[in-house]
């Protein structure tokens, strides 16, 4: 390798900009942080530490990696290995056992970012393929891994019909321990194989979709993975980014759009009877959304492009919510786009000035 | 080339996996255990060394214009004795290989040593040449099925190594799909390190 000198090539003259990537990951971490309050208010110390362990192994592997390819280690602290930490802490169920972000996070970091050349060089987004890994691995612990909100403060149980879920889902053979750690998408997902008990779905669907439940999706009191329940603090994050001119919007409202259409179009049964709402507020979409369909390195350069990018991610998000195997379709949509982009790219490419259209 | 280079060349110098990158498709999909890989690296060389000898023997016969097909019949022959006598004799190994063994007749490795080697060699460095390429393949097959099964199962060759706990809780994705691409490209790539090493490229 010839290390740092491969940066130092300049070519006169530049605008000096105050961005670059220490800056733009540090303006992440920060951002992220609201949603972190809201995990310790809402699942515990436990959230705390297992986003601790996350972002530690993140750092670490990071760390190694660099070391063995005998790349500058300082590369390890430009704070990338951090938010990939963060967003694989955030993808996961609170009620895991810890060696399950670190695992994730080791494997982001090793395989999904750094066997393919380090940051800028990845072609899916680490922490996405790193939640891709585990549920692939442990599909159990990562799928049953729940914990109703404030479960861990003693006399603070959620009250199970302001949660959105009603006794209507208890059948005879239902078990009371799955409902208190079922999440919103689950149970809409539940809804859609009783197609031959007529009521039965439209009942819970209603409830899903009522206010009430729609508040605590947008405040985060439901059971979900660690960083995602709480819009409202991903907002602010959000809101953080946009302020410091690191957040693009064209995705983020593609995405969010094609999520709100596709979910009104067949989010509920049939046709035209979805929440747009609902399916904004409930699962991975807002952290999806701002924070990881944003990873510059994967999503494409074009403007075009990446409403392109968004729109096809909403639409993947929602078929896999409505007929695919697992309840929420987020993080495998945003990597299935992650996948297309180089397509997209290419075939987005804006005219160079003076070029003439072929066969125009 | 003397006798003893046609057979140790398969095995790591050539090696029809990890040199050659032939015959990924038994190699990505049988490599769940470490019995699967031997069953399987059995079964290939079987078929090889055969069809190795058959295609050299008649290499004089057969009209350079219809030789693939000849190559093809010769081959399938052999397949499905090995199809049949696995069936009779190994029927829980033949239920796991399952649909690759009728496959080993689209084999790269066989087709390509029967065009690229028995074709234009006589008979005894033929079939050296197959026994070593078969080593060599089985060889890499257990290698790979090393890494799926201990990581994916906590065992080798059916014996408990990492302990019931582990067993629980095993790393899954290492005998699923993916998990044979990822394990794959870090031997590959294990094997071009040593490569450029040897030529004093990359340290």
């Amino acid at each position: 390798m010839t290390g740092n000198r491969m940066f130092d090539l300049a070519v006169s003259p530049h605008i000096g900009s105050s961005q670059n990537t220490k800056r733009i990951m540090w303006d992440v971490v920060i951002a992220l942080i609201p949603a972190l309050v809201a995990a310790f208010w809402f699942f515990g110390p436990r959230a705390l530490m297992l986003v601790a362990a996350s972002v530690g192994a993140a750092v670490l592997t990071e760390w190694l990696c660099l070391k063995f390819m005998k790349r500058p280690v300082n590369f390890a602290f430009d704070g990338s290995a951090v938010v990939t930490g963060l967003l694989l802490a955030y993808n996961v169920p609170s009620g895991v056992p810890w060696w399950i972000p670190v695992l994730g996070s080791a494997f982001a970091i090793a395989v999904a970012k750094q066997a393919f050349g380090g940051l800028g060089h990845n072609i899916v987004n680490p922490a996405l393929l790193g939640r891709a890994f585990l549920v692939a691995s442990f599909p159990v612990l990562m799928t049953a891994g729940w914990i109703a909100p404030m479960e861990w403060k003693d006399g603070h149980r959620i009250d199970v019909q302001s949660c959105g879920v009603s006794t209507a889902l208890l059948s005879e053979s239902d078990e009371l321990d799955a409902l208190s750690g079922a999440t919103p998408l689950n149970v809409l997902k539940q809804t859609f194989s009783w197609e031959g008990e007529p009521g039965r779905g439209e009942e819970v669907r209603a409830m899903l979709f009522s206010k009430q439940s729609l508040k605590n999706l947008f405040m985060g009191r439901v059971g979900g993975c660690i960083g995602e329940t709480s819009a409202i603090m991903l907002l602010l994050g959000a809101i953080y980014l946009v302020l410091r001119g690191v957040l693009e919007l064209r995705l983020p409202l593609s995405y969010l759009g094609s999520v709100a259409l596709f979910g009104w179009l067949f989010g509920g049964s049939g046709w035209f009877n979805g929440n747009p709402l609902f399916h904004l507020l409930a699962g991975g979409v807002i952290l999806g959304g701002f924070f990881m369909i944003t990873d510059m390195v994967t999503t494409p350069v074009t403007k075009k492009g990446r409403i392109i990018f968004g729109i096809g991610a909403g639409l993947l998000t929602m078929v896999i919510r409505r007929w695919g195997g697992y309840p929420e379709g987020c993080s495998y949509s945003i990597l299935l786009m992650n996948l297309g982009t180089p397509l997209i790219d290419r075939y987005t490419r804006p005219r160079a000035f003076g070029e003439v259209k072929k066969n125009g | 080339m003397s006798l003893a280079q046609n057979f140790s060349r398969g095995i790591v110098k050539d090696n029809p996996i990890f040199k050659q990158v032939l015959g990924m498709c038994p190699f990505l999909a049988v490599t769940t255990s470490v019995e699967n890989a031997l069953g399987m690296g059995a079964a290939a060389t079987f078929v090889l060394v055969f069809s190795n000898f058959l295609v050299s023997l008649f290499r004089k016969v057969i009209p350079s214009k219809v030789r693939i097909p000849s190559y093809i019949v010769i081959i399938a022959t052999f397949v499905t004795l090995v199809d049949l006598l696995m069936n009779a004799y190994l029927p829980a190994l033949h239920q796991s290989l399952g649909i690759f063994i009728p496959l080993i007749v689209v084999n790269c490795i066989i087709l390509g040593r029967a065009e690229g080697f028995a074709n234009k060699n006589k008979v005894l460095p033929s079939v050296l040449d197959g026994i070593g390429m078969g080593l060599g393949f089985t060889l890499a097959m257990v290698v790979m099925a090393t890494f799926r099964e201990i990581l994916g199962n906590g065992s080798w060759l059916g014996f408990n190594l990492l302990g019931e706990s582990y067993q629980n809780q095993p790393l899954l994705i290492a005998i699923l799909a993916p998990g044979a691409f990822i394990i794959m490209a870090f031997i590959l790539g294990f094997f071009n390190i040593m490569e450029k090493r040897k030529r004093g490229g990359v340290k």
